[in-house]
């Protein structure tokens, strides 16, 4: 630290230090705790690697002081129990997070689930490098000492959830930065203010816009070409430092210490069984907790810590892809820090021809092999660094020629992006983007432009009044500094089901691990093992989220086999996803069949779920067994509930498989035939009362009168018996016009009510002037009642027909327009019967339109046929005359007497018999044709 | 020194523009005569890190990578033009640059309807020309091209004002950095010196008036300065700028805290009434600039100097606020009616003490326009 290349960073701490602390008393507190802090920190014969994360001067650091030091044993600051998973990162391409995920807690309460914990893992990281190491060196051994994921949500209270860290002021979230999902993340080397002021204070005093470039500038370029030492020294001063400046965060403290008193804990357990020598050992962890003052830390810590055990939740672990732009926003840097920081690295070994550590068969970017070279021995005092840096302030910077490669090839690179994306950029701006850079670098004090200084200079130049396309200079800075990078988790790496699935779709000839979305066409009728595929696109249709199996063409519904279907697929993209379904199961119907009976057995359930389940279960696992199982909850269900909420969806479902059971087998299931008996009990005892509530709707009494009509001829072969829905309808006094036009529907359906009577009604409220404005809403009453009696279509056409006809325009007129409004908003599945209807009844040009008369106005009154029924003419009186014998034997059976009455033979007035009579050929030749004589 | 109205900044800052020059040791680019680390210094102000001996005062508030990125462009090939809002400091911030880089910052176009090509590069003395004919003594040199001549910053002020063709003429000062004077025989080329370049200012809420074109745009670059909404920094400019206010018309009057709360919380509330607004005729016309604010501010101070007790009071400011932004007569008045008994008139009932006074000096200012 005594160097001058650490001189900004120094007065930048001091200051903050001075202007935070509470006095000259607590200042000097500080400073002296600080360097107490260091030595201890420095002096533990457990060597302590203190890290930043995304920090590439500690990936660097790292890089050559396990090249150097090649320990046996690297104690990491990462969740216990995600070792096993740690191994699986070289089937990946990298970002991806290491996760733990519960869905059934058990000793959480249970509004926590699912609980999720990730952490992502960059390849420009210094966990990375040790990870690498450790797994890649023959008797090396890796221990991750952290507290598991089970003690985060333990210490952790659970208002901290609700205040993650937000993205930085300004950044907008980058098109994948959902990857993680709603978890709870984890780093390892979280260092960062713990209090607002003074991250703004640095910020402030450090003339930088955000945290990530304050970084950059103070800490990782000086830090680059620092020895081991200085490293050290440097990373423990900064956390010792956040650690005493960080008043009011003390469940943040109180969780922190825990932690290290569980890591020391760990360590000297790990180091007591296995023998191995602590000089041997590297403990890597954040800075922050370097500089920790718990009893327990050290090797001759205090050995008093017991830790608690853990809940009995079970946890599932795997990979989930990662990205750049998640990790950000989950970490609340500032977007494109962390692609940066990759950039960064990466030119930090080239420069210094470090070779990094890297997983044996890792995927992703193809790495030269290259022989690592002797570590070049950084001297402690290295006169070099501190000449080459002290004044920089004063010159202007010198570029050494792989920067100012770099930085041309940048600035040549955005004026190409820029063109591509609308920008008139052409090569002088490109020169002035360069020019610029470096004289901002050398205003603000750098010796060399960063990425951050370029991508001023780029939008100075570059961007005008206006951004022509989708994305303006900065985010396509961003992009081409290595943009947002996305991982993927390698197919040896993906759980059970999400490989059985792959498998299971190899048939398609895709590459579904690829991000994208891609088309699959389906000739299930030319090979039938696409079927297979067929019936497992549609399950993960089901239950993964929109987008990542979707159908363009082909449907599923019950009674209808696709014979080509075709998909558009984006598993890759939905990579996530699909390995949180493999916590769920082993495979796709597993899972769904779980998902299917915690549905119907959850305390939402009702009776409509339960058959949708039905429904689902027949469709996607063809399980006649399992239908019956949910079918049989269904009943149960409906017999319990007790609003009518759902009928309109109990009666489409129960129509559905009503159908779909009568066309494919020879009798109902058991269920069903209970569910309709029940069904039309339940209905018609709730009936009277949903007519008279106001919370029920006219459609859920449309739809009970549905349910109740349509299925009747079923319920009373199956015992039920009729008067009991004549009752509830007798029983029924609605007093909104809606539901009297259903009840008049009802009663009209079974027989109470004569159409003429109806029409008479109909007429009264036409001629009344007090009831007039509430006519609309009797018609749209007539109207759902199409659902239940759909014969009445002929009446509600000549209801709205009379309404047109006999109304004055002055109060026709401004009631059309409710009329329109109450069809649209209740009447919208009936509209088209109506105009069908209404097609049918009215002429279909004007001419007749003049000659026209509404059948309704030419009915004549019906005779009274009270008494004796009228005997009726036509083949079947004939037939039955003809053979009475089996008529007289039914009567004798019921008891009834009566004579036959002769039938008028059928003169044949007819229509027909008038064309027959006119055109007698054809009937002739068909006589001859069938042998007639 | 003659007495100015208001003096230019660099008369105004001499004395610390001189003293920066003597402590200068960076690298200076062309004849500037402070090196780009000390014009940010003179315009964003020192601190205690900086070391210096002396403070140096803050004279321009926003984000220091505008100042920044403007200081660069200047030390590069191509003009500056600062985009933004009314009222937002473009032409304070241009005049403080060309002060501290050239010590000159009164060679202005001002760019109007009128503006012709002749403001942008010469024109001649007719009387002139009738004696001697067309020579350089006859000429009269626009304020650009004497920019040219001396090596230092021109500035050219509301550029999308003047028309199109007009603004062409930038283009080859711009890029070859000469004049020529075709009606002279010799001597008839005007080279522009190193240190030459040329801050211009538009305003955004003119777009689309006078566009400029493409081979203009290219040799320009923008910095877009935007309205400042941090109300802490907001709170600094007001002050700043009252203080020098207070001082050029050497009024001794105290601006109480509460009420410079006050209008900085009005002016917030209206911005965000605005941001909320569906069409033009439910926001106010002005565009809620700090600047607006001082001149409110500067408005209520002048009139309780010369017609109140020498004191500011909320009723005043009220008057002030209420009479610069009314400036439509139903639609602007039924808006700060509005605000006044939804925003203003609960705010005095929980808060009390000068909202009161606030809300009353406001009721009666807008009955008065009505």
């Amino acid at each position: 630290m005594s160097t001058p290349t650490f001189g900004a960073l120094r007065s930048q701490l001091l200051d903050a230090a001075a202007a935070l602390a509470d006095g000259p008393d607590a200042l000097a507190g500080i400073l002296s705790g600080i360097v107490d802090d260091v030595d201890r920190a420095l002096a533990e014969p457990l060597e302590i690697f203190p890290v930043c994360h995304h920090s590439p001067a500690s990936a660097m650091a790292m890089a050559r002081r396990l090249r150097e030091k090649q320990p046996k044993v690297i104690y990491l600051e990462l969740c216990e129990d995600l070792t096993p998973l740690l191994t699986e990162l070289r089937n990946c391409r990298l970002p991806v997070a290491v996760q733990a995920f519960a869905s059934e807690l058990d000793g959480f309460p249970q509004d926590w689930a699912p609980l999720s914990v990730v952490a992502p893992i960059t390849e420009a990281s210094a966990e990375y490098q040790a990870i690498a190491y450790a797994l890649d060196t023959p008797g090396v051994e890796l221990v991750l000492v952290d507290r598991s994921t089970d003690h985060v949500f333990q210490w952790q209270p659970r208002k901290e959830k609700a205040a993650e860290p937000a993205l930085e002021p300004g950044a907008e979230p980058a098109e994948d930065a959902d990857l993680h999902g709603d978890a709870v993340g984890v780093e390892i080397g979280d260092l960062r203010p713990r209090f607002a002021e003074l991250e703004e204070h640095l910020l402030h005093h450090g003339k930088v816009r955000h945290w990530s470039e304050w970084w950059d500038q103070y800490v990782e370029q000086p830090l680059g070409d620092a020895d081991y030492d200085t490293y050290r020294q440097v990373m423990v001063l900064i956390g010792s430092l956040f650690r005493r400046l960080a008043p009011g965060a003390h469940d943040r403290v109180a969780s922190d210490e825990e932690r290290e008193r569980y890591m020391w804990t760990r360590m000297r357990q790990h180091l007591a069984t296995s023998g191995i020598d602590a000089a041997d050992a590297l403990h890597i962890c954040g800075a922050f907790h370097a500089a920790s003052h718990v009893a327990e830390f050290g090797l001759h810590g205090a050995d008093t810590y017991e830790i608690s055990p853990r809940t009995a939740t079970k946890w599932h672990y795997g990979l989930i892809p990662s990205s750049h732009s998640s990790i950000e926003a989950q970490f609340g840097l500032a977007s494109g820090s962390v692609s940066i920081a990759a950039a960064v690295f990466a030119k930090s070994l080239t420069r210094t021809g470090v070779v990094p550590y890297r997983l044996e068969g890792q995927q992703g970017r193809a790495s030269a092999k290259k022989k690592a070279k002797p570590v070049p021995v950084v001297t402690p005092q290295s006169q070099q660094v501190a000449d080459r840096l002290s004044g920089f302030l004063a010159r202007p910077p010198v570029l050494d020629t792989l920067d100012e490669d770099e930085l041309l090839g940048w600035s040549v690179e955005i004026v190409r992006l820029a063109r591509r994306n609308g920008y008139l950029a052409s090569t002088a701006d490109a020169i002035a983007v360069f020019e610029t850079s470096i004289l901002l670098a050398g205003m603000r004090g750098r010796a060399r432009p960063t990425p951050y200084d370029f991508q001023d200079a780029a939008v100075t130049c570059i961007e005008k009044e206006s951004v022509p396309g989708r994305r303006d200079v900065r985010r396509l800075c961003e992009i081409m500094l290595g943009g947002d990078r996305i991982g993927q988790v390698g197919y040896e790496s993906l759980p059970p089901l999400a490989r059985d699935v792959h498998d299971r779709l190899a048939p398609l000839g895709l590459k579904l691990e690829q991000r994208g979305v891609q088309r699959a066409l389906l000739d299930i009728a030319g090979d039938p093992v696409l079927g297979k595929c067929s019936d497992l696109l549609w399950i993960l249709r089901h239950l993964l989220p929109k987008g990542a199996a979707r159908p363009i063409m082909g449907e599923r519904r019950l009674g209808h086999r696709a014979i080509q279907e075709s998909w558009d697929l984006a598993l890759g993209t939905h990579q996530r996803e699909l390995i949180e379904l493999g916590y769920e199961g082993i495979t796709v119907e597993q899972v769904l069949e779980q998902r299917l009976r915690r549905s119907v057995w959850g305390p939402q359930a009702t009776a409509a779920v339960a058959l949708g389940a039905v429904e689902d279960a027949t469709l996607y696992l063809r399980s006649r067994r399992f239908a019956d199982e949910l079918g049989a909850r269904a009943v149960d269900l409906l017999a319990a509930e007790r609003t009518v909420d759902d009928a309109p969806d109990v009666l489409r479902r129960a129509r559905r498989l009503l159908a779909h059971y009568r066309a494919t087998e020879p009798v109902l299931p058991a269920w069903l035939e209970s569910f309709v008996k029940a069904g039309y009990a339940h209905y018609c005892t709730l009936l009277p009362n949903a007519f008279v509530e106001e919370e029920t709707g006219t459609k859920q009494v449309a739809a009970m009168l549905g349910f109740l009509f349509s299925m009747e001829s079923l319920a009373l072969s199956l015992g039920c018996d009729r008067a009991q829905l004549e009752l509830a309808v007798a029983q029924s006094h609605p007093t909104t016009p809606g539901k009297t036009a259903l009840l008049w529907a009802a009663q009209h359906q079974l027989g109470v009510l004569p159409r003429a009577e109806l029409r008479e009604r109909c007429a009264a409220l036409l001629d009344n002037p007090l009831v007039l404005p509430a006519y609309p809403q009797y018609l749209s009453g007539f109207v759902q009642a199409l659902e239940p009696v759909p014969a009445l279509a002929g009446f509600v056409v000549e209801a709205i027909s009379q309404a047109f006809g006999r109304l004055p325009d002055a109060v026709l007129l401004p009631w059309l327009p409710t009329l329109i409004t109450t069809l649209r908003k209740e009447g919208g599945d009936h509209v088209g019967l109506l105009v069908r209807e209404a097609g049918r009844v009215f002429p279909g040009d004007l001419p007749t339109l003049d000659t026209w008369t509404p059948p309704w106005s030419t009915t004549a009154v019906e005779p009274a046929t009270a008494g004796a029924p009228r005997v009726q003419a036509g083949p079947v009186g004939m037939l039955l005359a003809t053979y009475p014998v089996p008529t007289d034997a039914l009567a004798a059976l019921l008891g009834c007497d009566g004579e036959w009455a002769s039938p008028e033979r059928d003169t044949g007035t007819g229509a027909v018999r008038e064309l027959l009579a006119r055109y007698p050929e054809s009937a002739v030749a068909l006589a001859a044709a069938t042998g007639a004589g | 020194m003659t007495e100015m109205l208001r003096a230019p900044a660099e008369t105004k800052y001499a004395e610390e523009l001189d003293w920066l020059e003597s402590i200068d040791d960076g690298p200076k680019p062309f004849s500037w005569r402070l090196s780009p680390k000390m014009v940010r210094l003179f315009i964003l102000g020192s601190e205690r890190a900086d070391g210096l001996p002396r403070e140096v005062a803050q004279k321009w508030f926003g984000d220091r990578s505008f100042v920044e990125r403007a200081i660069v462009t200047l030390a590069s090939d191509r003009g500056l033009l600062l985009i933004g809002d009314p009222g937002t400091g473009k032409s304070w911030l241009a005049e403080l640059l060309s002060a501290a880089i050239s010590r000159n910052s009164t060679l202005v176009v001002q760019g109007t309807a009128g503006t012709t090509e002749d403001h942008i590069k010469y024109s001649w003395n007719v009387s002139a020309v009738i004696a001697n004919g067309q020579s350089r003594a006859s000429m009269i040199p626009s304020p650009i091209m004497t920019a040219m001549e001396q090596g230092v910053i021109g500035r050219f002020e509301e550029l999308t004002r003047s028309t199109s063709d007009v603004q062409d003429a930038l283009i080859s000062i711009l890029s070859e950095k000469y004049v020529s004077i075709p009606e002279l025989d010799d001597d008839n080329i005007v080279f522009a010196k190193p240190g030459f370049s040329i801050i211009a200012t538009a305003n955004s809420r003119d777009r689309g008036v006078n566009d400029l074109s493409s081979a203009l745009k290219r040799r320009f670059n923008f910095v877009r300065i935007p309205v400042v909404t941090n109300k802490k920094s907001e709170a600094e400019i007001v002050r700043f700028r009252t203080v020098e206010l207070l001082r050029r018309h050497q009024i001794e009057l105290d601006v109480p805290p509460t009420l410079l709360d006050i209008l900085l919380q009005s002016f917030a509330d209206l911005r965000a009434a605005a941001a909320s607004a569906g069409s033009d005729d439910e926001k106010l016309e002005s565009a809620l600039s700090t600047a607006e604010q001082i001149g409110v501010l500067e408005d209520a101070i002048l009139h309780s100097n010369f017609f109140g007790d020498r004191s500011l009071r909320a009723q005043t400011l009220a008057g002030s606020l209420v009479g610069s932004l009314a400036r439509r007569a139903p639609e602007d008045l039924a808006i700060l009616n509005k605000y006044w008994h939804g925003v203003v008139e609960p705010r005095s009932k929980a808060e009390g003490g000068s909202w009161t006074e606030f809300l009353e000096g406001g009721r009666e200012a807008i009955k008065t326009l009505s």
